[in-house]
């Protein structure tokens, strides 16, 4: 799907997708399409898709509580600087993400759960991560810059 | 989407037990994978190598997995080591700092090449 133009700002895609585990790979699938044509380098595209991936489990998982009928939103955007990912769920109150720094050492120590890796995940794999909500949704926005991006040449983000 | 089945099967070699991993490592993948490193684990070898050549995604809950995995295998005093991990996978088990604890190689060769090493440098009992 593909909305108009709006001055600089195009909207490439908006995508919905049930509350079911293992849907994050569709929404992710789906993301990777809607940007193939914008020339984003392998390595940048894969970190998308985690990313997009993360961000959708954590919305049909802590957002919309795995309710099949519950959809997640997803709408892609792009401006000649960045690119856009803005993932909504039904939930209400404060996005729901474990606070907690994930620290390797702590959890083989058994002193943090093995889990909690999800946005700490996002985070790593995008230039800048938003998250807003009101008393009826969550927004999870991810942006990649376009121009000027350096990666550092283990594959980590250039800070 | 259908979600990809994960399989786990467990080989025996000189240089320790190697866990063939084969689909999507996420939350579903939780009983066959726990299942099979408790096999890999029978005849206490001294290093376990995960084989991820055939996985094609592995999300945060499948990271925790390998965490468990990890930790289990530190508990028996016992190497873990990977191999096949797309360099996307190696990068988050570099940001993930999993690459600190689990020996990260390319492929199969080279990990066995490593265990054999090991072994060598071993004294004597």
């Amino acid at each position: 799907m593909t909305a108009p133009r709006n001055g600089s700002h195009r909207t490439l895609a908006e995508l919905s997708v049930p509350s079911e585990p293992g849907n994050e790979r569709r929404a992710m699938e789906a993301v990777a399409d809607t940007v193939e044509g914008l020339g984003l380098p392998g390595r940048t595209l894969e970190r998308l898709k985690t990313a997009v991936a993360e961000a959708t489990m954590n919305a049909m998982e802590h957002g919309n509580r795995y309710r099949e009928e519950a959809l997640v939103l997803i709408e892609v955007s792009a401006t000649d600087a960045e690119i856009s990912v803005r993932i909504t769920d039904e939930g209400a109150g404060p996005a729901a993400f474990d606070p907690e720094t994930p620290d390797l050492e702590a959890k083989l120590d058994g002193a943090q759960t093995p889990r909690g890796w999800g946005l700490f995940l996002i985070k790593s794999m995008v230039d800048e991560m938003n998250v807003t909500g009101d008393e009826r949704h969550h927004t999870v926005e991810l942006i990649l810059h376009l121009n000027g991006r350096k990666e550092a040449s283990d594959g980590r983000k250039a800070l | 989407m259908a979600v990809k089945h994960f399989e786990a099967e467990v080989r025996r070699e000189p240089s320790g037990a190697v866990l063939d991993l084969r689909g999507e490592i996420n939350g579903f993948a939780q009983e066959a994978l726990d299942a099979a490193y408790a096999e890999a684990e029978k005849e206490n070898p001294g290093a376990i190598l995960l084989n991820f050549e055939e996985v094609d995604y592995i999300n945060s809950t499948g990271i925790a997995l390998i965490v468990g995995l990890l930790a289990r295998a530190r508990a028996a005093k016992r190497d873990l080591s990977a191999y096949g991990l797309s360099e996307h996978y190696v990068e988050i088990f570099n940001i993930t700092r999993l690459s600190d604890f689990v020996n990260v190689f390319p492929d199969e060769r080279s990990a066995m090449g490593d265990r054999r090493q090991q072994e060598n440098l071993k004294p004597e009992a």
